[in-house]
């Protein structure tokens, strides 16, 4: 403390230390929310197609398109610890050889600062509804939610499913591809 | 050119470093409970950051440079001894140095 430097050491390590603890208790106070909102999530177009998959045995493999609305206020899931949300739609079904099948059908990121209230109208799945065998097809219930990664400022990663899913049956037929 | 540098003080005495350390502790402190409640007040952990470094940035000023308020209470020191013979000085600065490190 007797020379310029000294004290800008010692002044630098105890702000140091404070934003530390400010930063835990940013984490404390917001640790033991619960980040559930209703969520509605409707499906408006079920289409079932069997396609070639190149990415496994050669086999034909049941591939899915499912057009869905979406629509959720995540307003209450932001707080002071919340950077952004990331929010995916992911499709849960069983089938004779799984037990649990989960298919991410379409995902999305909302900073903070974004608008909340989503309220999404036919929207197509981003990635493929692929089963890896014909499970999807006469499949009278697969289950589709929305789950969200809480990204925080400090803490802990949490992993929040939104209440409110919806279960669709998919037809007994494919849908017969037309030839160009 | 280095002279110039070599007059400005940057000394202070045991009570003002004792002051300095108890003002920048107290001002930091402070902006960081202003801060947290603020920032909690409108959701902005961004907020309690820039309070606590506004408190930094005031301290800093506040106790880097030793202004004059830290060196109001000077050490005094023993009077400079007359130089009679040579073994006789060097006894008192020995002892006055192992005071020092006590």
């Amino acid at each position: 403390m007797n020379t310029v430097l000294s004290r800008a050491n010692s002044l630098f390590a105890f702000s140091l230390s404070v934003m530390a603890a400010l930063t835990f208790g940013c984490f404390i106070t917001t640790a033991f929310k619960d980040r559930r909102v209703p969520v509605d999530i409707r499906v408006s177009k079920v289409m079932l197609k069997n396609v070639d998959d190149f990415t496994g045995p050669r086999e034909r493999s049941d591939l899915g398109f499912v057009t869905f609305d979406l629509s959720a206020d995540l307003q209450p899931v932001f707080d002071w610890n919340v950077k952004q949300l990331f929010l995916y739609l992911s499709a849960e079904y069983a089938t004779r050889t799984n037990s649990l099948n989960q298919v991410v059908l379409w995902d999305k990121i909302v900073l903070r600062g974004e608008n909340t209230k989503l309220n999404l109208r036919d929207m197509k799945s981003k990635y493929f509804f692929f089963d890896d065998g014909n499970g999807l097809r006469a499949n009278k219930n697969i289950t589709l939610s929305l789950s969200w990664n809480v990204v925080p400022n400090a803490g802990i990663l949490p992993l929040v499913a939104g209440s409110g899913h919806v279960s669709l049956p998919f037809p007994d037929a494919y849908e017969t591809a037309k030839s160009y | 050119m280095l002279a110039i540098f070599k007059t400005i003080p940057t000394h202070m005495d045991y009570k003002g470093q004792k002051l300095a350390e108890q003002i920048f502790q107290g001002i930091i402190l402070i902006s960081a409970v202003i801060g947290f409640v603020y920032g909690l007040i409108v959701e902005q952990f961004g907020w309690t950051v820039y309070i606590v470094l506004g408190g930094f940035a005031i301290s800093c000023v506040l106790t880097l440079p030793p202004w004059p308020m830290y060196r109001k209470n000077p050490l005094s020191w023993q009077p400079v001894v007359p130089e009679s013979s040579g073994e006789s000085v060097q006894k008192p600065q020995e002892s006055l140095k192992k005071k020092k490190h006590k």
